[in-house]
């Protein structure tokens, strides 16, 4: 086992995959969240003709298979296609729009659900103690601190997990687009399986650990506020 | 504080204030059955809902000198201690924490200051939320049934801290309360509500 991991942690290819993997997440996580919590929490506040198919639309989003966001996104930057001139295809930032498109809806859904649930009672509280328009704000994002946490760990999750999208956007090229999911098929389709299952739980473990990081940091302001 | 022409229909509900004169620095109680429009009313007061037409003229009280309580408080996720001062801070006023340790003190809070407020007994709640609301001395108090179903203690906590903001800087206050035969003697004013209406209007002597 020691062996293998140091094999694996010495290998420049699945070093690079584990990099881009970890920026691929962290990055469209970041940008979804921006975006997903944004467009969850202006649904919830203001009311338009057409907003309950725009809520429609957003869960059917939620439940896309990432493989036609995947070709979605290649038609668009493929080299004949609309945003072809921005020479996006097979790259990191290719397959970060490709992972951002997948996640926000992800992202946004959850939020909405979660404003239209709390939302109405901060904002009458914030009324009530003569709050401003910002203060309101402010105070509705300190209060749905932890549900807009799991929002993104949710998104971070399925952003980890990706494997179609950033096969078919980033083609899966060795030391440059290939992520650890995209690997781990690869070897598959080899018929390697034993190093293909070890990445598997190298990227499951590694995940933990930042779940376990966070969850660290939300445990802290916990104790902190009860005692 | 005058009322003119105010009305809302919520579903089937529709309330109608033709004319009503909340006089200032006096505590007004509201008395009705369960669904006559009080709670509507006070929120129409309070700005949370807008009324179809109508007008109230606050006679120069600004929204943020106005505050609401309920029966279920909202308290933030976070201490005893915070959730009192957050209407100073939003103020942009320093709390005098000794100030704020003998209210809570007072209303037997002060072991809990640091506690994590949702974790407090729904009577402790109520007396939170009162107390924060009285921390920033609004103008205009309005209280939906905040002192039902605490006890005999609690309540005469509450009638004193009344009674002392009235002797110092009298404020307005709108109160709701089912159990109203314990509070009605701090009532100067009683109006009486039914199906959505002002049906009667009783200033107290003296």
């Amino acid at each position: 086992m020691i062996d293998w991991m140091i094999n694996v942690f010495s290998d420049k290819a699945v070093l690079s995959a584990i990099r881009v993997t970890f920026m691929l997440a962290f990055g469209s996580t970041l940008l979804s969240s921006v975006f997903g919590i944004a467009a969850g929490l202006l649904l919830e506040r203001f009311s338009f003709p057409g907003k309950r198919i725009v809520i429609r639309i957003n869960r059917t989003l939620m439940g896309v298979p990432p493989v036609v966001v995947g070709l979605l996104v290649y038609l668009l930057l493929m080299r004949r296609g609309p945003l072809g001139s921005l020479e996006l295809l097979f790259t990191i930032p290719g397959m970060l729009i490709a992972q951002t498109l997948i996640i926000t809806p992800i992202i946004s859904g959850m939020v909405y659900s979660y404003a239209c649930r709390f939302v109405p009672a901060i904002r009458v509280f914030a009324i009530t103690m003569g709050a401003g328009k910002w203060q309101t704000v402010k105070l509705i994002f300190a209060e749905l601190r932890k549900e807009l946490y799991f929002c993104m760990v949710t998104g971070f999750g399925r952003s980890i997990s990706e494997v179609g999208a950033v096969m078919l956007v980033g083609g899966n090229i060795k030391g440059s687009t290939r992520t650890m999911t995209t690997t781990i098929s690869l070897l598959k389709s080899q018929g390697i399986f034993t190093e293909g299952v070890g990445l598997g739980i190298l990227l499951l473990v590694m995940a933990f650990i930042l779940q376990c990081l966070c969850d660290f940091f939300q445990r802290e302001e916990v104790q902190d506020e009860n005692y | 504080m005058k009322i003119t022409d105010l009305h809302k229909k919520i579903g089937r509900f529709e309330l109608n204030v033709e004319s009503l004169s909340v006089e200032p620095g006096k505590i007004h109680g509201i008395v009705g059955s369960n669904g006559c429009g009080k709670t509507v009313f006070l929120k129409l007061v309070m700005g949370i809902l807008n009324p179809d037409r109508g007008y109230i003229d606050y006679e120069g009280i600004l929204p943020q000198e106005i505050t609401m309580m309920t029966q279920r408080p909202y308290l933030m996720r976070t201490s005893v201690y915070k959730n009192l001062i957050y209407p100073l801070k939003i103020r942009g006023i320093r709390p005098d924490e000794e100030k704020m340790d003998e209210l809570l003190d007072r209303a037997g809070l002060l072991e809990q200051k640091k506690q994590y407020a949702r974790s407090l007994s729904s009577g402790e709640k109520q007396k939170l939320s009162f107390l924060r609301a009285m921390v920033f001395e609004p103008k205009v108090i309005i209280m939906d049934e905040t002192l039902s179903n605490l006890d005999a203690e609690s309540e005469e906590l509450f009638k004193e801290l009344i009674s002392m903001r009235q002797k110092k800087d009298p404020a307005t206050w709108l109160i709701v309360n089912h159990q109203w035969d314990h509070v009605n003697r701090l009532f100067e004013a009683v109006h009486y509500m039914e199906k959505g209406r002002f049906v009667k209007n009783e200033i107290a002597e003296g």
